[in-house]
């Protein structure tokens, strides 16, 4: 190597690590005090939290972590808790089980924290379960397979079980009358298991499941699954992935002439599958959360004060409209903040605090948590949405 | 039949992006001997660059312009400020060094347009619908693309003197130099013309498959695949080796398993690596490499 060749190189080496810390975590921590353990009484309370920021999950964290922000500095400005500052410490995981184990690790070990909130999904939030358990670390993720909290005595969630969610969709397609239905699954933690699911929900109501595809949340091209789709028997299909890769499955859906109805899971419940699935989204049907139809609710809603309140914070505050998965984290954050509040941080007090967390009106829904249910929703939490001029429609 | 020849169709389609992405390494392998990374990311910062002069309210083809030129000139400027101040660059210094400018370019991207993936809006055009194959227009914009593009480049270095010049240049710089042709202009025209490729694949793919901060380096690394089936010097048959890797691809998510997709690229190139490392298509030694 001569000489220009070494000139060159280290600024390039120099360039390339800049890059990837910008790429790399964005971890925001301010220093300050760290207590001997996660129920130190002095400095600031802290809450960490774990999302899918940048990666295939970066439309489900990005919100996240604008709610987040938002809401640690509404909280600070009204004095934090009794009289404590709140320090929100957040770690992007990259969209990856890995990065969420490793981010989970690096709040535990060195940031001390008192509560984790996270991750965006459930593949990375399965990877930090087994962490947060050994570490007796109160969490509240904000992803949707019941395998996140099956059986936990650590983890919370405040996404809609997948299970209610198929409930929803398979009580429509039984009295729209349909008898067979086609599947195409994400393959990751959140599409794991759907198929015996619907297959279990489906034999009570006469339902079967012809076919079922894969696809993975980076995949772009979806002409594979969906001609295979065509080539099945079935009445309707249920797409189920997040935004974008659900959205343009959608597209690739209407492209290819299949023509059967198609319904998907909250995992869309954004703009961004308007943004990915175009003209392609009309018409399609999904289970979610009120937020994004809260224009057309009824007064009496009883979540209706919250929701409006939380838009309009959204929305003054990033200049756009709030998806669900902010909402997830809403409440979460709300939920863990009242825990503290009520218990403090020691661990095992506030996780009793979580779980007696009882008719809570959040955004997602009204949360009850029990010893056996650890998402705290019902069905009740769902309404029915129909995709039309690029917005999601009230149903019923 | 009917599944067969959509499978065919959507392959076809994806492999002229991975051939477009191709030519536009070869671009710059034939004259300077660069393998560079940084080409998918140019595919990305195109498509992504024009969503935004759409949404400001350009018409289309403005924005496709300009977004073509910028990209064209940026991959100029990177030569000007990376690539041509090493002496005796080799191919492995190229690839750090390109490593470098693509990280640098996704960073950029990711700061300016965010982590979340967006579309173009889909060029002028109706789908067609042929005994029950449907052909998306964006689709045969892809094609029209590499016929366009991709033949325009394989005109230019095979038939005009300039070409031939540049190829000239790249295996016999002294010679070359003494007839006239100057390395510094070879290696601008070069990247250049990868640049605009890069550029042109990512605003035709766009519309389908969406332009995100981290696309980059998948496609490029599929073009680069594409690329070593033609020996990294052969356009044509590069160009038909990412046709046929895009078919083949399609062909495995539809008939195996779509997790299987993007392993197909790296199981060729390492079967390709091992019995046939000049390529595919070359004669052994007819170019040194």
């Amino acid at each position: 190597m001569n000489r220009a060749q070494r000139r060159l190189l280290v600024p390039a080496a120099i360039a390339a690590s800049i890059a990837l810390a910008l790429t790399g975590c964005g971890a925001s921590n301010f220093g300050g005090d760290s207590g001997d353990d996660g129920g130190a009484e002095e400095g600031p309370i802290k809450i960490g939290a774990v999302l899918d920021i940048t990666g295939v999950g970066a439309n489900l964290g990005v919100p996240e972590q604008n709610t987040l922000n938002m809401l640690a500095d509404q909280l600070n400005a009204d004095g934090g808790i009794d009289g404590r500052e709140v320090e929100l410490i957040i770690k992007d995981n990259q969209s990856t089980e890995d990065g969420a184990a490793k981010a989970t690790t690096q709040l535990i070990e060195n940031d001390d924290v008192d509560l984790i909130i996270g991750a965006s999904r459930t593949g990375p939030s399965l990877a930090m379960r087994p962490l947060v358990e050994a570490a007796q670390m109160p969490t509240i993720s904000v992803a949707a397979n019941a395998a996140i909290v099956d059986g936990s005595e650590w983890v919370f969630k405040t996404a809609q079980n997948d299970l209610v969610v198929l409930e929803r969709i398979l009580d429509d397609a039984e009295s729209k009358g349909y008898t067979k239905l086609a599947l195409v699954r994400d393959a990751t933690g959140f599409g794991e298991g759907i198929g015996e699911i619907i297959t279990e929900l489906g034999s009570t109501r006469g339902i079967e499941l012809t076919a079922t595809e894969s696809f993975e949340p980076s995949a772009t091209d979806f002409t594979a699954q969906m001609t295979n789709i065509r080539a099945a028997d079935a009445d309707a299909v249920i797409i189920w992935g997040i935004t974008p890769s659900a959205g343009l499955a959608q597209a690739a859906y209407v492209q290819l002439g299949v023509g059967k109805p198609v319904y998907q899971s909250h995992g869309v419940a954004n703009d961004a599958f308007f943004e990915a699935a175009g003209p392609a989204a009309d018409g399609v049907i999904a289970p979610m959360g009120r937020l994004l139809v809260a224009d057309q609710l009824p007064a009496d809603d009883p979540q209706k004060e919250v929701i409006d309140q939380f838009i309009a914070d959204y929305s003054e505050a990033f200049g756009s409209s709030p998806s669900s998965f902010a909402g997830h984290a809403y409440d979460a954050w709300k939920i863990g903040v009242a825990a503290i509040e009520e218990a403090g941080t020691e661990p095992e007090a506030l996780r009793d605090a979580i779980l007696g967390t009882t008719d809570f009106v959040g955004i997602s829904g009204i949360f009850t948590m029990t010893p056996e249910d650890h998402s705290g929703l019902t069905a009740e939490a769902l309404i029915m949405a129909l995709a039309g001029d690029g917005r999601w429609n009230l149903i019923e | 039949m009917i599944d067969f020849l959509q499978l065919t169709v959507a392959g076809l389609s994806q492999g002229s992006v991975y051939a477009l992405l191709a030519v536009g390494l070869i671009a710059t392998y034939t004259v300077r001997h660069v393998v560079n990374i940084a080409q998918g990311d140019y595919a990305t910062l195109a498509g992504l660059g024009s969503i935004s002069l759409v949404s400001v309210g350009l018409p289309l083809p403005v924005a496709i312009l300009i977004a073509l030129v910028s990209v064209t000139l940026a991959s100029v400027i990177i030569e000007r400020l990376v690539i041509s101040r090493v002496k005796n660059l080799t191919t492995l210094v190229s690839i750090i060094l390109t490593l470098g400018v693509s990280t640098l370019l996704q960073a950029i991207m990711l700061l300016i347009w965010g982590a979340e993936g967006r579309r173009l809006q889909a060029f002028p055009g109706d789908d067609l619908n042929l005994g029950g194959v449907s052909i998306r227009s964006q689709e045969l914009w892809m094609l029209g693309a590499l016929v366009v593009v991709g033949g325009g480049v394989l005109l230019f270095y095979e038939k005009t003197r300039w070409g031939k010049a540049l190829r000239a240049s790249a295996e016999q710089p002294v010679a070359a130099r003494i007839v006239g042709i100057s390395p510094a202009a070879a290696s601008i025209i070069a990247f250049a013309i990868a640049g605009f490729v890069g550029a042109a694949a990512g605003v035709v793919s766009s519309p389908i498959y969406l332009s995100i901060w981290s696309g980059g380096l998948l496609l490029g690394l599929k073009g680069f695949v594409a690329a070593v089936l033609g020996g990294l010097v052969s356009f044509r048959a590069a160009i038909v080796g990412a046709l046929l890797l895009g078919i083949i691809e399609s062909y495995v998510a539809g008939y195996v398993a779509s997790g299987w997709k993007d392993a197909v690229a790296f199981f060729i190139l390492i079967i390709v690596l091992i019995i046939r490392p000049a390529g595919l298509v070359l004669r052994p030694n007819a170019v040194r490499v």
